[in-house]
């Protein structure tokens, strides 16, 4: 499937495998996973010794220590658990733009994540922010019914940030990843979207896909500036202060937006549609920590 | 303000070019219909524009830069077209006439340059002073233009058109000839005057539409300015009345112009050897510094004699030059120059005058018919050795006079002098005559109020010679005041005639021009009959004196004829008389080698007028070439190619260029003598281009400030 391909070539998929999805929060997995946690539990790997508290499993206890030193001690193991991990798709129509658009590059993007939480066997879902979603995925099963449900998104009807996002945590209300692929591009603003994600005390990454034109826009003359989304028009005449101070606008927009989700620990990443996706996932995220 | 700008433009014109800045603007403002663009989000665009909004109105001038620059481009045409210049002399009066001299000096080259070859000539000044004026004419002005030098000629009869006179301007072309400013005065006040107009009109009919406009431009009581540009090298202009002209004179050149002319060039036989020839070549230097002249003398391609002549300044010196053999053969044309080191030394600046031509034509023996019934002295007196060499002299009898053979021989000017001793011919023959006793045939001698035809003369006896005419070649070392005359007639001459000898009552020798030969009556006879016994009636041939005479006046019409002719000067016409009676037609080559056949009426000599050019002509008669004359400039007032100077005590310190006079009007010279204003109009309209240019580039490159 050429589609396929296109959304996760194989090269790039053998890359991705030696890759795993990282959390820094503590999560409480619904079924056993792959993934050591920080937290305690039942695995067959010993972890620590502790003292036995009225209602610890009995069967944690260690009996040869409490032979031999008459006291209660309980044996800790590591716990194994799966993730949960949600990929957050703005498909609003600005999303339809750039060379590769925007969706695309977010398909891509969460064709990669996707399959990396598959095949550590964590529980992969995808959603966009006009509502649909694809079922959970785990598995390296899983990654041909992801990759067809990404096939699938296409740009739907204009829904706010806030608006997809506060659906999007009503309906999960499970803790876990969340990556959140968008262009920003709002004129309600982000803000508000961004604190439901932290009520939801999810692991957020925010990555702002902007396509080059954005970035550096290459226009000329007496323009009408039609919005794509509200059909809202802004009369311009370029010129190179015009530039100059929408380049700066973006500046301080992109900058605001990280001061924000740093401030309220979630992690922000800008990235351009003329970057990548492998370049993307194994050096920038790497560093950022969401993979490993 | 009218001194800055001059208005070129009519108000309807300038209504239509007060509309366009406002059209531009309008079409700047129409241009509001932007080109839709559909962007992911106009979020950040707003954000921006409202940024800038903040900035002042100059921010929003800077993004339409195109608009200011296409505002300056007007703003440039505009004034370009308002001419904004200084220094102009105004233009007053509705007519201007441009009288461009174009003489043979102002050919010198002593204009901007380095004084070589590659300056500029008094012509290219003067053109490019009437260039300015022209410049500076409004719409309601109309100007003729004149070129003269030795013939008016009218380049461009009034006309308000200005891109046509700068074209016509520009052909004026240096003539060779001489000056004559009288005639071009009378041309341009004929062609000014209303009065006159009308037939001036009628001869302008080359270009009949412009003669037309001419008369329709004139208007009676407008007087016309009138510009003179000159070096002043003629004399006063008289009897000449400027009228309604208001002049304006404009020297050219400069009073430190030096120059080095070859004033004459004749060729004679030598006084010791007659087959051999001489070359007189006179040189002038005009300047204020002695000069070493070296003229180099040329027969043919064959250089002859160089020699170096020391002329002082302001002066002229002569040599004379042995040239060889008088058989002309193929060599028949002898130049004279002076060599271009000297000319380089003394920095000439007028190359005419360098060269000088002469003619030398074969050796043939004039022809001189004395018709006497017996003259011994006169007979001998032509035939001494060296009055033998200048004209083979036939001597009839009177009857001959009636014979067929004298009448066509008369006719065909086959003589080159006839002399008639006591008898008269039945009609002047085409020859130069000396009459010996009798009056020529016809009126013209005759007393004019005669009642009948031919009333003897009063005769006088023994008159006494009281004065002679030393100054006359004819007359050059004769001394005559020691001989006695018994009997002579009172001579009565014609108009244009020249008192030879004065007795106490009047003429009774002297020399008329009868079209273009001359007769010389002789009052008084030499020998008279009486009794059937030849007598002397004057003791004139015991002297000296007699035969001297008779060889002058031999030298005077018959030798002159043989070597070379006289030089003519340009544009002068020439008589040319076939050899034999019965050419139809004879070809003239002119010296670049244009050659023009000449066709004559019956009996009449064919006369040759194109003598534009410096150089020797051709003559060819009959396939053969049989004749060749030479025109050089040879005018002391072309060739002195400095401005004329103010020479009066009081003003010598200041040195001023001499005014001219013309009438009773002294015209002074035109202060500064640049009367052309300096215009900024080319460079506006370059920076509109440069502009443009600038426009164009930020248009195309999207360059934004």
């Amino acid at each position: 499937m050429p589609l396929t391909q296109d959304l996760l070539p194989p090269d790039l998929a053998r890359r991705l495998q030696r890759l795993e999805l990282v959390t820094r929060k503590v999560f409480r997995g619904r079924m056993k996973g792959e993934r050591r946690s920080a937290k305690k539990g039942q695995s067959v790997e010993f972890a620590d010794f502790r003292n036995y508290v009225a209602g610890d499993d009995l069967r944690a206890l260690d009996w040869n220590l409490y032979a031999r030193l008459d006291k209660l001690i309980v044996k800790l193991f590591l716990e194994e658990e799966d993730l949960h991990f949600y990929t957050l798709i703005d498909a609003s129509p600005s999303m339809a733009f750039g060379e590769p658009t925007k969706l695309e590059y977010a398909k891509r993007l969460a064709a990669a994540l996707g399959f990396i939480g598959l095949i550590r066997a964590d529980r992969v879902r995808v959603e966009t922010l006009g509502g649909e979603r694809s079922p959970v995925m785990r598995g390296r099963r899983g990654v041909p019914r992801l990759l067809e449900f990404l096939e699938k998104v296409e740009p739907t009807e204009n829904v706010s940030l806030e608006e997809g996002v506060r659906k999007f945590c009503l309906r999960n209300s499970g803790k876990g990843v969340v990556v959140l692929i968008t262009d920003l591009m709002d004129k309600q603003g982000y803000e508000a979207a961004m604190r439901y994600l932290v009520a939801q005390r999810v692991d957020t990454y925010v990555i702002q896909v902007l396509s080059g034109a954005e970035i550096d826009p290459d226009v000329a003359g007496d323009l009408r500036l039609v919005d794509c989304e509200d059909g809202d028009m802004a009369e311009v005449t370029i010129s190179a202060p015009l530039i100059a101070r929408y380049k700066e606008t973006l500046a301080t927009f992109t900058a605001g937006a990280q001061d924000y989700c740093n401030r309220r620990g979630m992690n922000y990443l800008l990235t351009s549609t003329e970057r990548p996706v492998e370049e993307l996932m194994t050096t920038w995220l790497r560093k950022r920590g969401l993979v490993r | 303000v009218n001194e800055l700008f001059r208005n070129t433009l009519s108000p309807a014109q300038w209504a239509v070019l007060a509309a366009v800045p406002p059209a531009i603007l309008a079409l700047y403002f129409l241009k509001l219909k932007r080109a839709p663009l559909e962007v992911p989000s106009t979020y950040l665009w707003r954000k921006s524009i409202e940024d800038l909004r903040v900035n002042s109105l100059w921010q929003r001038l800077r993004q339409s830069l195109l608009l200011l620059l296409q505002l300056l481009v007007v703003t440039l045409a505009i004034l370009a077209v308002l001419r904004p210049g200084w220094q102009g002399t105004k233009l007053t009066g509705g007519k201007l006439i441009f009288l461009v001299d174009n003489s043979a000096s102002m050919s010198t080259r002593d204009g901007d340059g380095d004084g070589g070859a590659d300056s500029e000539s008094r012509l290219v000044a003067a053109r490019k002073h009437v260039a300015g004026l022209i410049d500076q004419m409004d719409n309601s002005m109309s100007a003729m233009i004149v070129s003269f030098a030795g013939e008016p000629a009218v380049v461009q009869p009034f006309t308000n058109n200005r891109r046509l006179l700068r074209e016509r301007l520009a052909t004026i072309e240096p003539t060779v000839a001489s000056t004559d400013l009288k005639g071009a005065l009378e041309l341009a006040s004929g062609l000014a005057s209303p009065a006159k107009t009308q037939a001036n009109g009628e001869a302008t009919d080359a270009a009949p539409a412009d003669a037309e406009k001419a008369e329709a431009d004139v208007r009676p009581e407008e007087p016309a300015t009138l510009f003179i540009f000159s070096d002043g090298r003629f004399g006063d202009v008289k009897d000449f009345a400027l009228g309604n002209l208001d002049p304006v004179y404009v020297p050219i050149g400069s009073d430190q112009t030096h120059n080095l002319a070859i004033t004459a060039l004749e060729t004679r036989r030598s006084e010791s050897d007659a087959g051999k020839l001489q070359a007189f070549v006179q040189a002038a230097n005009y300047s204020d510094k002695p000069a070493d002249a070296v003229v180099e003398l040329r027969r043919g391609e064959r250089l002859v004699d160089a020699r170096k002549l020391t002329i002082p300044a302001g002066e002229i010196t002569g040599a004379t030059f042995p040239i060889g053999e008088a058989n002309a053969e193929d060599e028949g044309v002898l130049e004279a120059r002076l060599s271009s080191e000297a000319l380089a030394i003394s920095k000439d600046q007028l190359k005419v005058d360098d060269i000088a031509y002469a003619a030398i034509n074969d050796s043939q023996a004039s022809r001189v018919l004395l018709v006497t019934s017996g003259n011994v002295a006169v007979e001998q007196a032509l035939v001494t050795g060296r009055a033998g060499r200048l004209g083979d002299v036939t001597v009839e009898l009177p009857s001959f006079l009636d014979s067929n053979s004298y009448e066509t021989r008369a006719a065909a000017g086959t003589y080159d002098l006839i002399i008639y001793d006591r008898c008269t011919p039945q009609a002047a023959p085409r020859s130069n005559t000396v009459y010996i006793g009798v009056l020529p045939p016809g009126k013209a001698w005759r007393p004019s109020p005669s009642p009948q035809p031919l009333t003897p003369n009063p005769s006088l006896s023994v008159p006494q010679i009281i004065d002679w005419n030393r100054s006359h070649p004819l007359l050059a070392n004769v001394e005559l005041g020691n001989f006695d005359i018994v009997e002579s007639l009172l001579l009565t001459p014609p108009a244009g005639a020249t008192a030879l000898v004065e007795a106490s009552e009047g003429p009774i020798v002297a020399v008329a021009p009868r079209d273009t030969y001359e007769d010389v009556v002789l009052g008084f006879p030499i020998l008279v009959e009486i009794d059937g016994a030849l007598q002397r009636n004057t003791d004139w041939i015991n002297r000296l004196s007699f035969p001297t005479f008779w060889l002058n006046t031999l030298e005077y019409f018959a030798a002159r004829q043989t070597v070379g002719d006289r030089s003519l000067h340009p544009g002068e016409a020439i008589e040319l008389r076939p050899l034999s009676p019965a050419t139809e037609s004879i070809i003239v080559t002119s010296p670049s080698g244009k050659a023009e056949t000449l066709r004559r009426r019956g009996e009449q000599p064919f006369v040759y007028r194109l003598t534009d050019e410096l150089g020797v002509y051709r003559v060819t008669e009959g396939g053969r070439e049989t004749r060749r004359f030479a025109v050089n400039l040879f005018d002391p007032a072309e060739s002195d190619v400095r401005v004329r100077i103010d020479e009066t005590p009081e003003e010598a310190e200041q040195a001023l260029v001499a005014s001219i006079k013309i009438g009773d009007l002294d015209i002074a010279a035109s202060a500064g003598a640049t009367p052309a204003r300096h215009e900024l109009w080319r460079a506006l309209l370059i920076a509109a281009l440069c502009l443009l240019v600038v426009e164009w580039w930020i248009y195309h490159r999207r360059v934004y400030l």
